[in-house]
């Protein structure tokens, strides 16, 4: 695992938005949300909100956060805390690292971004 | 019981009050009674009558470019959001949840994944479905998300980039709807194959006055304009002379149509009240070759259009605007530019500044046509006031099919155009329709 698991090209993920990897590929027990912040770096976070079915990936990425496109409750891209209601749980986060464009996800690990 | 869905209801008849305007509306003899700017049971008639089952503006198709873009406004006074959905298709939906009424969506415009109503939370998708709602264990078996999506505007249709919709389930095409004011209105959104574009927002502005005068005048009047812009007209004149008498003093076509329609123009070989920039690029051979000398000679260099019930525009000055009903005594003018996709930056900020400083909300003739609609308003409540008819006589008769503008036109100097719009408003006013049950 030490490779981690390649699960995009960093062009596929365009800035201020999210694409959400399959659990199948990434062996977790939810999808996972791959977020491009504005300053385009790349972030991964469970991708259901802990507040209702809704994936972060369909989100709005910005300055650090990603905000449920349903209720709006707002998560940290670092560590996945959550910033307010109507969500009361924070999510896991995973790290992700990009080498020569490609993104690679180390599932269940702490999270740190690309 | 089954708690369900709103057909539980019934709303008794005796709530909707209709009233046979006949006596109220002389479209043949040029009378009208005042009590259509100022009765109150009259405007919510008109709502139910006149807006609800005719197709009305709502925006232009370059305001949408990515499935989520949304622009909201009203039909009539019922909030909608207009958005492309995720199969790039123009759709139109009501802006009040389903659950407590509020908006769900609160901004003018912008782009989005979903509209989520900001009160509980009921969250709906682009296809109008209800996708979320916040403590869902908390309902019965039987509620089922499916049967509370978004009331949606069943019929949506575009001309030319001007999209329109209808709450009429069946409604007479667009198209068809337009007849004969499609080949007026060509000439402002068909000079080629590329179309029109949006230049900036959408300006808004309240004026106090009744919807229709402003849809009349836009319609009909160009015999208020040597009167009300004398001051503009003088200010666009050459430097120490006034206006030309010739262009004082110009004929021109009315267009009068029987859906309501109406448009009007100057004729003349040189016909033209554009900016400088937009003129010299304009070709107008091109333009004659596309369209024709008739429109070219007409409706495409001068004159004022409305199309039935509150969508006006002014070819030249690229003003496209709706006029919101907000009460008998009340509009919200929202008002756009566009322009020819195939300007150059230039042109299109010439475009721009031209209608900006003409027809902008503090534009030079806007003030005065402004000013006049509140002034008519502002006496009408009077009871002696109120009791006097108005005159819609000029022109009388003079109603025929000239041979070079199509369907039945008058002269520039007319209320041609005001009578047919008002006998049009007169019969939607005496139909029941689709949503009022037979022999209410």
């Amino acid at each position: 695992m030490s490779e981690g698991i390649r699960v995009a090209r960093l062009e596929e993920i365009p800035e201020g938005e999210g694409i959400a990897i399959d659990k199948a590929v990434t062996g977790t027990a939810d999808n996972v949300a791959l977020l491009r912040d504005t300053d385009g770096s790349v972030w991964a976070l469970d991708d259901t909100c802990t507040h209702e079915d809704a994936s972060l990936a369909d989100g709005f990425v910005e300055d650090g956060y990603v905000e449920c496109p349903l209720h709006a409750s707002r998560f940290c891209l670092k560590n996945g805390e959550v910033q307010g209601l109507p969500a009361t749980r924070g999510t896991c986060a995973h790290r992700v690292e990009v080498r020569d464009g490609e993104v690679y996800l180390y599932p269940n690990t702490s999270g740190g971004g690309a | 019981m089954k708690p369900t869905t709103t057909t539980a209801l019934k709303r008794p008849p005796e709530m909707t009050r209709s009233t046979d305007v006949s006596g109220l509306v002389d479209a043949e003899g040029g009378l009208l009674d005042r009590a259509v700017f100022t009765d109150l049971e009259l405007y919510r008639q008109e709502l139910r009558r006149v807006f609800a089952p005719s197709w009305l503006f709502l925006a232009h198709t370059d305001q949408f470019r990515k499935p989520g873009d949304f622009f909201t406004t009203y039909m009539g006074e019922d909030p909608v959001i207009v958005t492309l959905d995720k199969d790039r298709r123009i759709r139109a939906y009501l802006n009040s949840c389903r659950h407590r009424g509020a908006r769900v969506c609160r901004a003018d415009y912008g782009s989005t994944r979903n509209f989520t109503c900001t009160y509980h939370g009921w969250s709906y998708d682009l296809a109008g479905s209800l996708v979320s709602v916040p403590n869902r264990a908390g309902y019965p078996e039987s509620f089922d998300t499916a049967d509370w999506g978004l009331a949606e505007v069943p019929h949506v249709e575009t001309y030319h980039g001007l999209i329109f919709g209808t709450w009429n389930p069946e409604p007479v095409a667009l198209r068809e709807s337009l007849g004969d004011m499609a080949w007026y209105m060509d000439a402002m959104l068909d000079h080629d194959d590329a179309g029109t574009v949006v230049v900036g927002g959408v300006h808004k502005w309240v004026l106090e006055g009744n919807w229709k005068l402003a849809a009349e005048q836009f319609a009909t009047d160009w015999y208020h304009v040597n009167m009300s812009h004398a001051s503009a007209l003088m200010l666009l004149a050459p430097p120490g002379k006034g206006p030309k008498d010739e262009i004082v003093h110009r004929t021109g076509r009315q267009y009068a149509g029987p859906n309501g329609h109406g448009a009007g123009f100057p004729v003349h070989p040189r016909n033209r009240f554009d900016a400088e920039t937009v003129h010299k690029w304009t070709d107008y051979d091109a333009l004659r070759a596309r369209l024709g000398d008739a429109r070219v000679e007409g409706p495409l260099t001068n004159g004022h259009a409305t199309v039935f019930p509150n969508f006006s525009y002014l070819p030249v000055n690229g003003s496209i605007r709706v006029w919101h009903p907000k009460g008998p005594d009340r509009m919200e003018v929202w008002a756009w530019t566009i322009v020819d996709a195939a300007m150059p930056p230039e042109v299109r900020e010439a475009q721009r500044l031209y209608n900006l400083r003409t027809f902008g909300p503090s534009g030079i003739f806007e003030q005065d046509d402004g000013e006049n609609w509140s002034e008519v308003q502002a006496v009408a409540h009077g009871v002696i006031t109120n009791s006097i008819p108005l005159n819609y006589q000029m022109g009388l008769g003079s109603e025929r099919e000239d041979g070079r503008y199509p369907g039945t036109t008058s002269e520039l100097y007319s209320d041609a155009a005001g009578r047919s719009f008002y006998a049009h408003w007169r019969t939607l006013m005496n139909t029941p329709a689709w949503h009022e049950e037979v022999g209410r």
